[in-house]
C-alpha cells in the first residue's frame, strides 16, 4: 500500500508542476512541455494501479501506452501550429493568442 | 366503415402527407399548390365529421383508439436491482403510440377541421412564396391535430412543439411590419410554456408513469392512461407514502403535486392566455396574417383549454379543486382587463385580441365551476370564439385587402361599399358580445351557470364583461360599417366567391350552434365522467 | 273549453320568421314583393292570434304549455317552449295587430327607401322574436327572445346607417338596455341555483313564490331576484335612471317609433314584471321600488316633454311616462291596471307616432316650431292625431281615461303621495299634447310649406288605431270588470272611485285648456314660465342633464380607467416581460467578460470548478 501511495505522491507533484506551467507560463513550448508533464503524471498513475491496485491487471499498462502515443501525437501537432502561428505573429507567447475571443 | 380504418392516425397525418406533396410540385404553380393544400385539410376534415357522425357519446370513442408501442428504451437495471436489492426482470422507459378521442376532443376536433379549412381558403391573401407557406400550414394541421388526439405525454409533447416552429415561420415571414419580433415573442412564451409543461410531464412520468407490471417488470410509462389510472388507484406507488422505504423514489408527494400542478397551470395558461400572460399573443394578433390568425385565435388558444382541463384538471382534482378561487379570480380578471382595454383600443384587431383575452376568461370560469354545466361550457365556449374569432378575422384580413388599414378612425361606412362583408361582420360581432341565438350566448351562459352554483359574487363581476362586449363590439363594429362612407371606399367590391364561402359556413356554423346546441353538448355527454367521479369520491372520502 | 287553436300558437312567431328568412335569403332582388311579404306574414299571425284570443274570451279556456329540452347536461335540462295564457294572448292580440298596422303603413311611409325589404326583414324579425318572447314559458326562452327584440330595435334604430346621430343613437339603446339584460341575466342565474328542481318556468315560479310562507326562498334573496329583474325592466322599459336611449331612439324610422318604441318592445318590461309578479309580490320592498320608481318617472319624463320640440322626441318623453304609469300600477299591485293601461297605451301611443309619422312624411321637418296649421291639409291625420291626444290626456270617454283611472284608483287605495304625484303626472301630460296638437295642426300655415293628407295605405292604419284608442278602454271600467277578471281570474275587484275619476278628467282637461290658452288663444303668453324662470326651462330642455351626468359619471371615467389599464399593460405587464428579457441579456453581457480569449484563464476557471467540486464531494463526507 505504501507503494502505491509514494507513486501516487510523485505522480500528485508531478500533476500539479504540470498545472502549474500550464497555467502561468506565458512561453508556449514550456505550456506544451508541462502538458508532457501532467501526461506523464497521468501515466505514472495508470502504472501505478494496474501494479497495486485493488484488481491488478494489464489494463493500466495499455492504456498508459495509448496515453503515450497521443502525447506523441499531440506534441507533433502542437508544435506545427506553434511553428505556424511563430512563422506568421513572430512570437510564442500565449498572450497574444486570443484569436478565440473575435 | 372506419372501423377498418386507423382513422385517427389519417386525420392527425393526412396533413403530413400533403406537406409531402406539396414540396415535390414545383414552386410557381400556386393553383396546384392551393388545390393540393386545400384537398389535404380537406381529407382530415371529412373524416372528423365521419367520425363525428358515428360517434357514440355514451360508449364514447373508444372503438377508434389506436394504441401500440412507440420506443421503449432499455434503463439500468443494475442500478434499479441494487437498489431494491434484487428481482427486477427488466426495467424500462416506455413512449406510447396512443391516439384516441373523447367527448372532450371530439368538439375541438370539429373546430380544428372547420376552421382549418375556412383558413385556407382564406390564406388566398398570401402573396409570396405559396410553397413554403402551405408546407408550413399542413404541417402546423398535423401539429393541431395531434395535440387533440394524443393520448401519450410525449406524443402530445412533440405534436404541441410540432406546431410551434410553423407558426413562428408564418408569423415571420408573411405577417406585417412588426412580423419579426412578433414571432420572437411567440416563440419565447411558447418555448417557456413548453419548459414548463416538459418538467411538469417528467416528474409525471417518473412517479404516476411507475408501475409494476407480473414478473417484477419495472415500467415507466408515459401514457396518460396509465397515468390516470395509476392516480386513481389507491396502491399505486405513487400515491403511498412509503417514507424511507426502497419505493420511496417513486412517490408523487403533496408538494410534488402542487409543483407540477402549477406548471402545467402556466404551460396552458400561457397558450390560453391568461392574464398576466398575455402580451403575446396581441403582437400575433395584429402582426401575423389574418389566415394566420384565424388558427392562432380559432384553433392554437383552445389547445391551451384542452390542456388544462385534459392535464391540469384531470390530473390533479385535488390542487385544482382547492384552487377554484383562484382560476375564477384570474378568469374575471381576464374578462374584465380583456374587455376593458379592448373598449380603448383604436385598432380593429387590438380590439378582437383583447376580446379574445375577455372571452377565454369566461372559459377559465367554466372550468373553476368544475361542475358538468361549466365544463362544457368552457369547451363550448372555445368551440364558439374559435368560430366567431375565425369569422372576425377572415373579415378584417378581406378588409384590409380592400383598404389597407383595419384602423377604426381610417374606416367608416363600410355597410354602404360592402353590405354583404359588413352583414356577416355584424352577425359576428354580435356573436361575439353573447347575443342569444348565435353560439356565442350558449358558451357564455353555461359557464356562468356552473360557476354562480359556488361562486355567486365572482360570477356576477364576471357578467359584467357581456356589458363591456357590447360596448366595444358596437363601438368597433359601428364605426366601420356604420357611418358616411368615404369617397375612396365607394369603389370598393364586396366579398368574393372564395371569400364569401368560408364567411356564409362560419356564420351558419355559429347561428347553428347557437340554435341546437345540443349537437356539441351530446357529444360531450360522457367527456367530464372520470373528472366528476374522481371529485366525488375526493369529496365524499 | 277546447284549446285547439292554442296548441298551435307556436306558428303565430314562426310566420314572420319565414317572411324574414326569405327576405334575407332573396336579398335586394324584391324591394316591392318583400314589403308585401312582411306584411302578409303579420297578417296571418293576427288571425291566429284573433283564433286563440276567440277561443279564450269565455274565460274558462285552460292554458296550455308544451316545452321541449333544449340543452341537456348530466342531470341538467333547460327547457324551450311556449304557453299561451290570457296574459300572453292579450300581448299576441296586441303585438300582431299593431305590427300589422305598421307594416301596412310602412309600405307607405318607406316606399321611397331603396333599402325597404331590408327594412321590412328586420321588422319581421322583431315581430317574430316578440310574439316569440310573449309566448315564452320560461325565463330563459324569455331571456333570449328579449335580447333578441333588443338586437331588433337596435338594428331598426340605426337603419339610416350613414347617418352619425342613428349610429350613435343604435349604439347607446343597445348599450344601456344591456345594462338592465344583465340584471335580469343575473336573476335567471340566481333563480336557477335557487328554485326547486332548477325550475325556470313562470307556472312553477308562480306555485314557489305564490305560497310565500314555503319558505323555499329567503325574503333576502327574493328581493335581490326581484330587483334584479326589475332593473332588467327598468333597462327595456326606459324607466329612470335607463330612460337616456329611448328618446335617442327616435332616431329610427317613425313607423318603428310607433312599432317598437311605444307599443311592443318597451312594453316587455311592464310584461316582464307582470309575468314574474308573484315574486315581486313576495317582497315589499321591491314592490315599493317599482311603484317609485315608476312614479318618479312617469312625472320626470312629463315635465321633460314639455319643453322638447322635436315632434317625436315629445312622443318618446310621453311613452317612458307612461310606461312609468304602468310601473306605479304593478308597484300598487295591480296588475290589471299595467296591463290595461298597457293595452290601451299600445293603440294610442301607437297612433300618435303614426300620426306624427304621416306628418314629417308631409312636412319633412321634425321640429314643431316650423309647423303649424296643418290641420287643414291634412284632415284625417289631424283627426286622429287629436283622439289618440285626447285618450293620452285622459279625457273621458277615451280609452287612456279609463285605464289611467285604474291606476290612479289603486294607487290612492295603497298611498296617496303615489297618487298625487299620478295626478300631477297627468297634468303635464295633458299640457305637452295640447301644446304638440296646437302647435302642429292649429294656428298659421308655414310659408312654403306644401303639406298634403299622406296616401291612404298610411290613413288606414291611423284611423283604425284612432276607433281602437277610443273603444278599447270600454273592457274595463269602474262599472265593468270583465278584462281584470280575464287576466288574472281574480274576482272582479274593482270599486269605483268617483273621487278619482273626477279629479284626473278635471287635471286632464284643465292642462287641455291651459295648452289652448297658451298656444291658440294667446292669453297666457307662450314665454310666460320662460320668462320668469328661464333656468328651470333649460334644465328640462336639457333632459335634466342626465346624459351629460352619464358622460362625467360613467363614460369618461371609464374611458380613463382604460386608457390608464392600457398603460399598466404596455409598461407593467410587458414591461416585466422586456425587464426579464433584458436582465438576461446584460447577465449574459456580464458573463461574457470571462470570455477573454486567454486559454489558460479558461483552464484556471475549470480547475478552480474542480476543485470546488471535489472540496463539497469530499466535505459532504465528512459532514
Amino acid at each position: 500500500m505504501s507503494m502505491l501511495s509514494s507513486y501516487l505522491t510523485l505522480a500528485a507533484v508531478l500533476f500539479c508542476i504540470g498545472l502549474f506551467g500550464v497555467l502561468t507560463k506565458r512561453n508556449a513550448i514550456i505550456v506544451l512541455l508541462s502538458i508532457e508533464l501532467m501526461l506523464n503524471a497521468v501515466n505514472l498513475n495508470l502504472i501505478a494501479f494496474s501494479k497495486y491496485g485493488v484488481n491488478p491487471s494489464i489494463a493500466g499498462h495499455i492504456f498508459s501506452l495509448f496515453t503515450i502515443t497521443v502525447a506523441a501525437a499531440e506534441a507533433a501537432v502542437g508544435i506545427a501550429v506553434l511553428i505556424v502561428l511563430y512563422r506568421s505573429r513572430a512570437t510564442v507567447n500565449v498572450d497574444e493568442f486570443d484569436e478565440l475571443r473575435r | 366503415m372506419l372501423d377498418n380504418l386507423p382513422v385517427l392516425s389519417l386525420i392527425a397525418f393526412t396533413p403530413l402527407i400533403g406537406a409531402l406533396i406539396v414540396l415535390l410540385l414545383p414552386g410557381a404553380r400556386s393553383n396546384w399548390l392551393r388545390a393540393t393544400a386545400i384537398i389535404f385539410t380537406l381529407i382530415p376534415l371529412v373524416l372528423v365529421l365521419l367520425l363525428f357522425a358515428v360517434y357514440e357519446p355514451a360508449t364514447g370513442g373508444g372503438v377508434y383508439t389506436e394504441h401500440s408501442t412507440w420506443l421503449t428504451i432499455p434503463l439500468n437495471k443494475e442500478v434499479l436491482d441494487m437498489k431494491l436489492q434484487g428481482g427486477v426482470a427488466s426495467f424500462n422507459l416506455a413512449f406510447d403510440y396512443h391516439l384516441a378521442v373523447d367527448g372532450i376532443s371530439m368538439p375541438l376536433l370539429l373546430l380544428t377541421g372547420i376552421v382549418s379549412t375556412m383558413s385556407v381558403l382564406a390564406s388566398v391573401h398570401i402573396r409570396k412564396r405559396w410553397k413554403t407557406y402551405y408546407v408550413l400550414f399542413l404541417l402546423l394541421l398535423t401539429g393541431i391535430y395531434g395535440v387533440f388526439l394524443a393520448r401519450d405525454l410525449i406524443l402530445f409533447f412533440i405534436f404541441f412543439e410540432v406546431t410551434l416552429i410553423p407558426m413562428f415561420f408564418l408569423i415571420g415571414i408573411w405577417g406585417y411590419y412588426g412580423r419579426e419580433k412578433a414571432a420572437t415573442r411567440f416563440l419565447l412564451y411558447n418555448g417557456l410554456g413548453s419548459a414548463a409543461m416538459l418538467i411538469s410531464f417528467l416528474i409525471l412520468i417518473v412517479t404516476l408513469g411507475f408501475s409494476v407490471s407480473e414478473g417484477s417488470n419495472f415500467l415507466y410509462s408515459a401514457n396518460y392512461d396509465v397515468l390516470l389510472g395509476n392516480l386513481s388507484d389507491p396502491n399505486a406507488l405513487a400515491n403511498i407514502d412509503t417514507g424511507n422505504s426502497r419505493y420511496f423514489g417513486f412517490f408523487l408527494s403533496d408538494n410534488a403535486r402542487w409543483g407540477a400542478f402549477v406548471l402545467l397551470l402556466i404551460a396552458f395558461g400561457i397558450k390560453v392566455p391568461i392574464f398576466p400572460f398575455h402580451t403575446w399573443m396581441l403582437r400575433v394578433h395584429t402582426e401575423a396574417p389574418p389566415a394566420i390568425v384565424m388558427i392562432h385565435s380559432g384553433i392554437l388558444l383552445k389547445m391551451g383549454v384542452y390542456g388544462l382541463i385534459r392535464f391540469a384538471a384531470f390530473l390533479f382534482p385535488e390542487q385544482l379543486q382547492s384552487w377554484t378561487t383562484v382560476l375564477a379570480v384570474l378568469g374575471v380578471i381576464n374578462i374584465l382587463y380583456g374587455a376593458i382595454l379592448a373598449c380603448v383600443q383604436r385598432e380593429f384587431k387590438l380590439v378582437l385580441a383583447y376580446s379574445s383575452i375577455s372571452h377565454m376568461g369566461i372559459v377559465l370560469l367554466g372550468i373553476a365551476s368544475l361542475e358538468e354545466v361549466g365544463l362544457q361550457g368552457a369547451i363550448y365556449q372555445s368551440v364558439s370564439h374559435g368560430l366567431i374569432s375565425a369569422l372576425l378575422f377572415l373579415i378584417v384580413g378581406s378588409i384590409y385587402e380592400r383598404t389597407n388599414s383595419t384602423n377604426l378612425s381610417d374606416l367608416g361606412g363600410l355597410a354602404k361599399a360592402v353590405p354583404f362583408m359588413s352583414g356577416i361582420l355584424l352577425i359576428a360581432g354580435l356573436a361575439s358580445l353573447g347575443l342569444p341565438g348565435l353560439s356565442g350566448f350558449v358558451g357564455e351562459f353555461l359557464s356562468f351557470l356552473g360557476l354562480f352554483g359556488s361562486m355567486k359574487i365572482l360570477t356576477a363581476i364576471g357578467v359584467l364583461g357581456i356589458l363591456f362586449a357590447a360596448v366595444y363590439v358596437l363601438r368597433s363594429i359601428l364605426s366601420i360599417t356604420y357611418g358616411p362612407l368615404p369617397e375612396r371606399f365607394a369603389e370598393m367590391k364586396d366579398a368574393r366567391f372564395i371569400e364569401a364561402l368560408p364567411m356564409i359556413t362560419l356564420a351558419a356554423l355559429i347561428v347553428l350552434l347557437g340554435v341546437y346546441p345540443s349537437i356539441l353538448t351530446d357529444l360531450m355527454q360522457n367527456g367530464f365522467n372520470g373528472l366528476l367521479e374522481q371529485i366525488q369520491t375526493r369529496m365524499g372520502g | 273549453m277546447s284549446t285547439f287553436f292554442a296548441q298551435y300558437a307556436w306558428l303565430v312567431p314562426v310566420f314572420p320568421f319565414a317572411a324574414f328568412a326569405i327576405l334575407t335569403a332573396m336579398g335586394k332582388g324584391m324591394s316591392k314583393t318583400g314589403a308585401w311579404i312582411g306584411t302578409i306574414a303579420t297578417f296571418a299571425s293576427l288571425v291566429l292570434s284573433l283564433c286563440i284570443a276567440t277561443e279564450r274570451l269565455s274565460g274558462n279556456a285552460e292554458d296550455y304549455s308544451n316545452q321541449f329540452t333544449w340543452i341537456e347536461i348530466g342531470n341538467l335540462k333547460l327547457h324551450a317552449g311556449f304557453e299561451v295564457t290570457n296574459l300572453s294572448t292579450m300581448m299576441l292580440v296586441v303585438v300582431t295587430l299593431v305590427g300589422f298596422l305598421v307594416n301596412l303603413y310602412s309600405q307607405g311611409y318607406m316606399k321611397k327607401d331603396e333599402r325597404i325589404s331590408t327594412f321590412f326583414a328586420y321588422v319581421a324579425l322583431f315581430t317574430s322574436s316578440m310574439l316569440a318572447l310573449v309566448l315564452s314559458d320560461n325565463l330563459l326562452t324569455f331571456y333570449i327572445f328579449w335580447e333578441l327584440v333588443g338586437v331588433c330595435s337596435f338594428l331598426l334604430v340605426g337603419f339610416w346607417y350613414q347617418k352619425p346621430e342613428a349610429r350613435a343613437a343604435a349604439k347607446k339603446a343597445f348599450i344601456v338596455t344591456r345594462i338592465g339584460d344583465l340584471g335580469l341575466l343575473i336573476a335567471l342565474l340566481l333563480l336557477f341555483w335557487y328554485m326547486p328542481g332548477h325550475a325556470l318556468d313562470f307556472t312553477t315560479i308562480h306555485n314557489v313564490f305564490d305560497s310565500q310562507g314555503g319558505g323555499a326562498i329567503s325574503t333576502g334573496i327574493t328581493t335581490l331576484i326581484a330587483l334584479l329583474i326589475f332593473l332588467g325592466a327598468v333597462g327595456k322599459s326606459g324607466q329612470f335612471p335607463l330612460h337616456v336611449w329611448l328618446p335617442d331612439a327616435m332616431e329610427g324610422p317613425t313607423p318603428i317609433s310607433a312599432l317598437i318604441h311605444a307599443a311592443t318592445m318597451v312594453a316587455a318590461g311592464v310584461f316582464l314584471v307582470a309575468r314574474t309578479f308573484d315574486i315581486f309580490d313576495a317582497s315589499q320592498v321591491a314592490m315599493t321600488t317599482v311603484a317609485i320608481v315608476g312614479a318618479f318617472t312617469a312625472i320626470f319624463a312629463a315635465t321633460i316633454g314639455l319643453a322638447q320640440n322635436d315632434i317625436k322626441r315629445i312622443l318618446a318623453y310621453s311613452t317612458v311616462s307612461q310606461l312609468g304609469y304602468m310601473m306605479l300600477a304593478l308597484g300598487v299591485g295591480s296588475v290589471t291596471g299595467a296591463m290595461f293601461h298597457l293595452l290601451t297605451h299600445a293603440f294610442f301611443k301607437a297612433l300618435l307616432f303614426l300620426g306624427a309619422g304621416s306628418v314629417i312624411h308631409s312636412v319633412h321637418t321634425q321640429d314643431i316650431r316650423e309647423m303649424g296649421g296643418l290641420g287643414g291639409k291634412m284632415k284625417i291625420t289631424a283627426w286622429t292625431f287629436g283622439i289618440g291626444a285626447l285618450a293620452l290626456s285622459g279625457i273621458p270617454p277615451f280609452s287612456g281615461f279609463w285605464s289611467k283611472d285604474a291606476i290612479l284608483t289603486a294607487a290612492l287605495d295603497k298611498q296617496p303621495i303615489l297618487f298625487v304625484v299620478g295626478i300631477i303626472a297627468a297634468f303635464f301630460t295633458a299640457l305637452y299634447m295640447a301644446r304638440l296638437f296646437f302647435l302642429v295642426f292649429v294656428g298659421k300655415q308655414r310659408e312654403g310649406q306644401h303639406a298634403k293628407e299622406s296616401p291612404s295605405v298610411m290613413t288606414i292604419p291611423l284611423i283604425v288605431l284612432a276607433i281602437l284608442a277610443t273603444v278599447a278602454g270600454f273592457v274595463e271600467t269602474p262599472f265593468n270588470g270583465w278584462f281584470g277578471h280575464w287576466l288574472t281570474g281574480g274576482d272582479a275587484e274593482h270599486h269605483a272611485s268617483g273621487l278619482v275619476m273626477v279629479v284626473s278628467a278635471a287635471v286632464g282637461l284643465l292642462g287641455l285648456y291651459i295648452g289652448w290658452l297658451m298656444y291658440v288663444k294667446g292669453t297666457i303668453r307662450r314665454d310666460a314660465v320662460s320668462s320668469r324662470m328661464p333656468g328651470l326651462v333649460t334644465v328640462l330642455e336639457r333632459k335634466y342633464y342626465i346624459d351629460e351626468l352619464y358622460q362625467w359619471l360613467f363614460v369618461k371615467p371609464l374611458q380613463g380607467f382604460g386608457k390608464a389599464l392600457e398603460l399598466f399593460d404596455e409598461y407593467v405587464v410587458d414591461g416585466i416581460v422586456r425587464l426579464s428579457g433584458y436582465s438576461v441579456s446584460a447577465l449574459g453581457r456580464l458573463n461574457s467578460r470571462l470570455q477573454n480569449g486567454q486559454v489558460q484563464t479558461y483552464a484556471l476557471t475549470a480547475i478552480i470548478g474542480i476543485v470546488i467540486l471535489i472540496v463539497a464531494i469530499a466535505g459532504r463526507r465528512f459532514w
